[in-house]
């Protein structure tokens, strides 16, 4: 297992160097010049600012040499200065990811804990109208824009009903620890990023049990007279669960992505949302220090999935 | 100063055209009782509280509240009073003598002086990422104390007698220097916190100070208490202001998504100040709890033709330009993309500004198709058989550039390339994104015949940036500026100059405002823009808001006498 580990830890070197090159290059060769950008329109700035803000921010070397010295500085855990916030990256970024990872960690919780009864519920009642209902649930939750069922989520529980604020994460001027003020704002963020996933592992657990249960030690089970409730729960559920490590391992990286969009529409201060922006007032450094610390997130998860799977299947040998 | 627009300004003058103007609060006078916090709405985040780094709208509105300004300005009129500071200009124009108000003290109980000043400019020579250096070259000792020949600004003397009077001696007459060197960028800065950073042989040490994200006193009527980034900002009342503590507990800064998001927060109550699009504007009005301000914005919106560009060469000839300007329905534009929310605007001045020509006197190119056609006919063009008109071959096409996501020039784009079809003139539309095309036309603007963009204007009215030609930008001189047009016509850089540096040194507002007629007469005249509109601002705060005022140039004045009703 040791060897397992190291080896998949090493293969994760040279991936993150080829993100780091792709996502360097991409940057910065986009069109646009970000000093220029700052500084457009501003009274009286001549050539040589231009030239003093470039050498300032470290824009004036050739773009190589700038990737090495970027490199550089990230092995030192250095990710360079914002240039908007002239602010360490790295320490905004991680600043922010603790709001992402909530988001993402609530998101998470809701998935399984109403994907796995769903997908079970279903499996047990095939062929019956609550089986039916899981599924067209299932095919809704992959096909409703997520931005869209946002939207409509503030619209009525925000501004018709009221019950639920519209945007943020917390009300302004309220303790950072006021827990019930948390759980209403991230109610609608959280219900709307887990959605895809309610569908996805309610049709896998439904999937997994109906085949769990088919298998002959479950019938065995049952023949031992064992009560319905141990059958599931013991035999086949846990069984069935199995595969739900797959889906799981990586979902972490997954749902940090994919909250760019809900922390869009719900104004939640997370890192997609400010790598978002950070893409568009073209602040290099956040850009890539939030690019490559996600990536670090999703090759992480990616190996963890890997241990994970051959922990819990004892059929799977590593080597 | 001037920017590119951008987020919506919550600031400018009352405007005289807008279609529905809010009625303030009636009845018996009120009692004002403290209490309760301003949450506004920005669509983007600030990006540093210390002034002489704040380039965008909203670190310069949060700064503000946290550093007071020497002067203020009155927000309807733009006109320069007295503040933290009261000064008088010597007879030669050479010389500032300030004194500082006797009870402005830091919100540490420090008394606000002249070295508080002094640090302010000496960080802005200190610092490497300073875009206002230039601002207060001007003064006497400041170019030898940035590179470091000096260890002191011998222009600025401190009263040893007096610490709150100060002097400020300047190399020559310049008279945007009153707003420049003794602006938002100078402070003055806390000596007791900032001094640190400036010692000799602390290079740029000012630019990284932590202090610059988080002030640790304030001369505001606001002082800092936390900043949690792309969130949002708290300020509490600072209870030391010189002018009394203000009546509200706080100000908040909140980032919002977008416009949609603003008007529904507006509506929830999560914002309780911030700007709305025209379209929401109806919608907003209906509510009772709600009330919109509405005055012009400091900017406009034109296109901008360029008279030395080789793919049209038609457009160095002030006939084909006065032509584009009678075939373009600005009217209708304002109409359709501002849902009548804009003033039409006939120079670059902005109409209430006291630099602005009387509208009266210029004229007005109003939306005449047959005119525009006869214009063309006169400078020699002949109407070709695919119906657009031609001279020595070569039709009348024009591309004109402008930005994506821009909703309203987009429209002006589009509304642009039929208007200028109906009098023969052939539009091609260019859409890029925003940095693609400042990229372009600050690195090459002779490759862009016509762009659609706005300035953004300030309080100092000097447009050298923009009109002289001696900023026409070229990489190959390494020359910079904003006239991307190449507009050149020596009686306009004659009036530019002579209203920058007079030779006699008189910076009067009368005097100035002459010069500026002048220019704009002959910019209405040769239209080297198509001067199109300048927006409205729609500013929704709660009814139970008493004492705001805002204007063109200024959203927060007197915020310390901002109360909410019960």
């Amino acid at each position: 297992m040791r060897t397992f580990i190291l080896r998949r830890l090493l293969y994760a070197i040279p991936t993150l160097i080829g993100i780091s090159i792709i996502t360097f290059a991409i940057v910065r060769l986009s069109p646009g010049d970000p000093i220029r950008f700052f500084t457009f329109g501003v009274q009286d700035i001549t050539a040589a600012d231009i030239e003093r803000l470039r050498a300032a921010y470290g824009l004036d070397k050739p773009i190589p040499l700038q990737y090495v010295d970027w490199v550089g500085r990230i092995l030192r855990l250095d990710f360079g200065r914002s240039l908007i916030y002239n602010k360490d990256a790295g320490q905004l970024i991680l600043e922010l990811l603790p709001n992402t990872l909530q988001l993402a960690i609530t998101s998470l919780v809701l998935q399984l804990v109403i994907g796995v009864p769903l997908g079970v519920v279903a499996a047990l009642k095939r062929g019956t109208w609550t089986d039916g209902a899981i599924r067209v649930f299932g095919v809704a939750g992959h096909a409703v824009p997520a931005f869209w069922l946002g939207l409509m989520l503030i619209l009525f529980f925000a501004v018709q009903l009221r019950w639920l604020p519209s945007q943020g994460m917390l009300t302004v001027g309220a303790d950072v620890w006021d827990l019930p003020d948390r759980l209403k704002h991230i109610l609608l963020p959280a219900f709307v990023l887990s959605l895809t996933g309610i569908a996805t592992y309610s049709r896998i657990l439904r999937t997994e049990t109906l085949d769990v249960l088919g298998q002959d030690y479950v019938r065995t089970a049952h023949a031992k007279g064992l009560r319905e409730r141990t059958v599931l729960f013991v035999h086949a559920l846990r069984n069935a669960l199995i595969p739900m490590v797959t889906a799981l391992g990586g979902i972490l990286a997954v749902l940090v992505g994919g909250a760019l969009v809900i922390e869009q529409v719900f104004s939640w201060p997370g890192l997609g949302r400010f790598t978002f922006q950070a893409a568009i007032a073209k602040d290099y450094p956040v850009i890539q220090a939030g690019t490559m610390i996600a990536s670090v997130l999703l090759v992480a998860s990616y190996i963890l999935r890997d241990i994970a799977y051959a922990v819990v299947d004892p059929r799977i040998t590593v080597k | 100063m001037r920017r590119l627009l951008g987020v919506v300004a919550a600031t400018a003058v009352a405007c005289q055209a807008a279609p529905a103007p809010t009625a303030a609060p009636t009845g018996a006078p009120e009692t004002p009782v403290r209490g309760g916090r301003v949450i506004e709405g920005t669509f983007a985040d600030a990006r540093t509280l210390m002034p002489m780094l704040a380039n965008d709208g909203a670190s310069q509105a949060v700064s503000g509240l946290i550093y007071d300004t020497l002067y203020r300005v009155d927000p309807k009129t733009g006109e320069l009073l007295p503040n933290l500071g009261a000064w008088v200009a010597s007879a030669d124009g050479l010389t500032y003598t300030w004194r500082i108000a006797p009870n402005a003290v830091w919100s540490d109980g420090v008394p606000i002086t002249g070295a508080d000043y002094v640090t302010g400019v000496a960080a802005v020579a200190r610092s490497a990422k300073t875009l206002r250096a230039s601002g207060f070259e001007d003064i006497v000792g400041f170019t030898d104390y940035r590179t470091g020949k000096a260890q002191t600004i011998t222009g600025i003397v401190v009263d040893p007698s007096d610490p709150k009077t100060f002097t400020v001696r300047f190399t020559r007459v310049f008279c945007p220097a009153l707003t420049s060197a003794f602006g938002p960028a100078a402070g003055p800065l806390p000596a007791h916190v900032f001094d640190k950073y400036l010692a000799p042989g602390r290079g740029a040490a000012i630019d990284d100070a932590p202090e610059n994200m988080a002030p640790p006193v304030s001369s505001g009527p606001f002082l800092f208490r936390a900043w949690k980034p792309n969130d949002e900002i708290d300020l509490d009342r600072n209870g030391a202001y010189f002018r009394g503590p203000p009546y509200l507990d706080g100000y908040v800064l909140k980032v919002v998504r977008d416009a949609t998001a603003m008007a529904t927060q507006l509506k929830t109550g999560e914002i309780t100040l911030g700007p709305i699009e025209p379209t929401d504007a109806d919608d907003v009005r209906r509510r009772e709890d709600l009330r919109i301000y509405t005055f012009q914005e400091p900017s406009y919106t034109y296109i901008g033709w360029n008279l030395r560009s080789a793919s049209v060469p038609a457009l160095a000839d002030p006939r084909v330009r006065q032509a584009l300007a009678y075939g373009l329905d600005v009217d209708a534009v304002i109409r359709q993309a501002l849902l009548g929310y804009g003033v039409r605007v006939y120079q670059h001045h902005l109409t209430g500004s006291w630099a602005a020509a009387d509208v009266a006197q210029l004229r007005r190119y109003p939306y005449d198709p047959a005119r525009a056609e006869a214009l063309l006919r006169d400078a020699g063009f002949t109407l070709g058989g695919d119906g657009y008109y031609q001279r020595d071959g070569r039709a009348l096409e024009i591309r004109v550039m402008t930005n994506t996501g821009n909703r309203v020039r987009e429209t002006m784009l589009r509304m642009a390339v039929e208007q200028y079809r109906l009098i023969g003139v052939k539009i091609t539309p260019d859409l890029v994104a925003l940095d693609a095309m400042v990229q372009t036309l600050s690195s090459r603007s002779s490759d862009v015949p016509a762009w659609i963009i706005g300035w953004k204007l300030g309080v100092e009215p000097d447009p050298y940036g923009i009109w002289d030609s001696a900023s026409i930008p070229d990489p190959a001189k390494r020359t910079t500026g904003y006239n991307f047009g190449a507009f050149s016509d020596p009686a306009a850089d004659r009036v530019i100059e002579a209203a920058r540096t007079p030779p006699s040194g008189d910076c009067r507002q009368g005097t100035r405002a002459a010069l500026y007629r002048e220019l704009n007469r002959i910019l209405n005249e040769t239209q080297p823009y198509a001067f199109a509109f300048s927006p409205i601002t729609l500013l929704v705060a709660p009814r139970a808001l008493r004492g705001a005022d805002p204007g063109t140039f200024g959203a927060y004045s007197r915020i310390e006498k901002w109360w909410f009703a019960k």
